[in-house]
């Protein structure tokens, strides 16, 4: 194993074994440029700032946050569809992230992607059978493709029958069956499913989680799911990451974050979901002031302080807050085990951020 | 003390001819909306609901569509208004907000600017005093600064802001009913949660009537009085929220709410709805859920079922007799538990 990789794996739980995946200060910024000949840089979007987690085998790791938190720049680098600024990616402990397209290649097999819009992501001109049948083809495996392919359509529960139709003639739900087939086709051992089931209406989004449920038990597969859907996300991961502006801020195992998050940016978003049939009182609602501020000038220190009623109630007076929020970004550090936490003042258990937030 | 009716939807119908056929998009659908409450719709892409509050302001052609039934506001039937006399009612006092603020701001002209056409479209005043009345409204609906974004561009808003300067330009004319369709849709969860607070500010302090139309179950519970669960155009179930969602009565709503991932538990298997929704063209015979029902029988396929009280406290249209709906609710909810724990 790299060096690197087992310094930094602070958060590194023993009783897992080797993490399949593990980010280490993964950076990335996207210059802005100026000018038509000659660009110049003027400023730099900060999309993904010094991200370090690792993703355990047979694990369901859920990466939530508010669009432009960059929770798809963080699946698009893990994948290196996009190179990193800095910072490294490290598959089953080899450092991934400088390897050329070539050797490249057999990772690429390992490592596949659902697509969050099922209109999108197929191509029109191309039937189902092609579709699905593509990474075959691609990476030269032996066998005959159209077997493979209708033994995939049965599994993920499409008619075999339907071989030779076109996207166009299957629902949104049907089309995402076709995208979950074409990312098993391989059979790899990581999936990032980026939204998977965002467009999708609710009925039949039941059904395609269930069903990404079934392929991991009977695969074996390790997946990165990306989702705005607290609910969602709560139901599928073992473990979650909340990413707030480039940053991650806390990881914890679903139950563990939901019942007891620390970082305040998570309670006041937990907070904010509509609690549907359950008798939550509408007053706990911790309602966040203001946007998320531009990533092209994030804030200084932590990146949450304008936001933050916990550090204006740390400060003690209204429009203040302490020192070190300003000044310093907070370390991911384990405030109880294996929940890591990225704030200066992290929330006590049982202590309410309605609190906070009405003084 | 009885509440006004605002609207209220008597036997509506829109079809739509088409190359491959009569697209049925509302086909039958009775509601009442009251002054001071919150009247929800849920139901999936393509149950109608928008077709039903696009009908009632007007916005579906004659000329594209066959629309029959009532849809009386304060009493005046909509359907019978020629466009003049539309255009006095809309957007005065039946306005309507939309799902994609980022499309409903036109991107050449100034905010501000864009509220005082709405203003000076129902009333002459002199601009300047458009322009005071536009500022107001801004600051009223929680826009930082209103006096100098009032001259800032569309882009140069965020999409919760742009949502809020949707929400001020359907007040302009202290509106009777306001019509959400998919507020929050298109926004996080944080600025959902502000903007849902918005609208009950606002129902609260105009004291007037609000349809929000969702396919977020999370929403309506929180916010609406009463709820009217849509299948295909027709509607499947209402009443109050408490109602609909701890003793459902109809096998579509039923599946929706065990559909949902809950945020509060981890939860067990889903129990998805089997099947997707069916064509608007080649509908079902009888009930039009019933092919995706689990508790079908012989008499779903023959008949429509109408939307009535069959002795469980509230309109819902299905076969099935109170005892079953009650005794097949209770056991899915107890091996829900079962299964949580």
């Amino acid at each position: 194993m790299d060096q690197t990789m087992t310094q930094a794996a602070s958060s590194q739980d023993p009783s897992r074994g080797e993490p399949l995946v593990a980010v280490r200060n993964l950076t990335k910024r996207f210059p802005i440029t100026k000018g038509i000949v000659l660009q110049k840089e003027v400023a730099r979007v900060h999309a993904v700032e010094d991200v370090s987690f690792e993703v355990y085998p047979g694990e369901t790791l859920g990466l939530v946050g508010e669009s432009g938190c960059g929770k798809s720049t963080t699946a698009r680098l893990l994948l290196k569809l996009i190179d990193a600024t800095s910072g490294n990616i490290f598959f089953e402990g080899t450092n991934i992230t400088k390897l050329k397209r070539r050797e490249m290649r057999p990772y690429r097999r390992e490592m596949q992607m659902i697509f969050q819009d099922p209109y999108a992501s197929l191509n029109p001109r191309k039937t189902v059978g092609s579709i699905i049948g593509a990474p075959f083809t691609i990476h030269k495996t032996e066998g005959e493709v159209k077997k493979r392919v209708q033994d995939l359509m049965d599994r993920v529960g499409m008619n075999p029958e339907h071989y030779n139709r076109f996207p166009h003639e299957f629902s949104g739900g049907q089309r995402q069956r076709i995208g979950v087939a074409r990312a098993l086709a391989l059979r790899p051992k990581l999936i990032v499913c980026d939204e998977p089931v965002s467009a999708l209406d609710v009925s039949i989004q039941a059904q395609i989680l269930n069903l990404l449920e079934d392929l991991q038990d009977e695969f074996k597969l390790t997946y990165v799911f990306i989702s705005h859907d607290l609910g969602v996300v709560r139901h599928i991961s073992d473990r979650i990451a909340v990413m707030y502006l480039g940053h991650v801020v806390e990881v914890a195992a679903a139950d563990e974050l939901y019942q007891n998050p620390k970082h305040p940016y998570t309670a006041a978003l937990l907070s904010a979901v509509p609690k549907g049939h359950t008798d939550t009182d509408l007053t706990q609602r911790v309602v966040l002031t203001g946007d998320v501020p531009s990533p092209i000038d994030p804030p200084s220190g932590c990146v949450f302080h304008p936001r933050c009623p916990k550090a204006r109630e740390v400060a003690g007076s209204a429009g203040s807050v302490p020192e070190n929020c300003r000044t310093e970004f907070p370390p991911l550090g384990e405030v109880s085990r294996s929940h890591l936490c990225a704030c200066w003042y992290p929330l006590k258990e049982g202590e309410s951020l309605q609190k906070a937030a009405h003084a | 003390m009885a509440q006004e009716v605002l609207l209220e939807v008597k036997d509506l119908h829109v079809h739509f001819p088409t190359a491959d056929g009569l697209v049925k998009a509302v086909d039958g659908l009775n509601f009442k909306v009251l002054r001071g409450e919150t009247f929800g719709i849920v139901g999936e892409s393509g149950s109608g609901k928008s077709v039903t509050n696009l009908t009632a302001l007007g916005l579906i052609k004659r000329e594209t569509a066959q629309i029959s039934g009532e849809i009386l506001f304060k009493g005046q039937d909509l359907l019978k208004l020629n466009s003049e006399e539309l255009r006095k009612v809309r957007g005065k006092e039946l306005a309507m907000i939309f799902q994609d603020p980022f499309a409903c701001l036109h991107p050449f002209y100034r905010v501000g600017d864009q509220l005082v056409e709405a203003i000076l479209c129902h009333e002459k005043m002199p601009k300047k005093q458009a322009a005071e009345r536009a500022t107001d409204l801004l600051a009223s609906v929680g826009i930082p600064h209103p006096k100098e974004r009032f001259r800032d561009y569309p882009h140069q808003y965020s999409g919760g802001m742009r949502q809020r300067a949707m929400i001020a330009m359907a007040l302009v004319h202290n509106p009777d009913l306001l019509i959400a369709d998919e507020p929050t849709t298109a926004l996080d969860v944080t600025v959902q949660a502000q903007i849902i607070e918005l609208i009950e500010k606002v129902k609260t302090e105009f004291n007037i009537g609000v349809i929000l139309i969702t396919h977020d179950l999370g929403v309506i519970a929180d916010v609406a009085q009463r709820v009217l669960v849509m299948y295909a155009g027709r509607g499947a179930e209402m009443g109050t929220i408490d109602e609909v969602f701890k003793s459902p009565l109809h096998p579509y709503t039923w599946g929706l709410l065990e559909s949902i991932p809950r945020v509060d538990s981890k939860g067990t298997r889903l129990v998805p709805i089997e099947g997707s929704p069916p064509s608007l063209i080649n509908k079902p015979a009888g009930c039009a859920f019933h092919p995706r029902c689990p508790h079908r029988f012989e008499k779903c396929d023959k008949e429509i079922p109408a939307m009535q009280d069959r002795g469980g406290g509230h309109p819902e249209a299905c076969y099935l007799s109170i005892e079953d709906k009650k005794r097949i609710w209770a056991e899915r909810e107890a091996r829900r538990t079962k299964a949580a724990s």
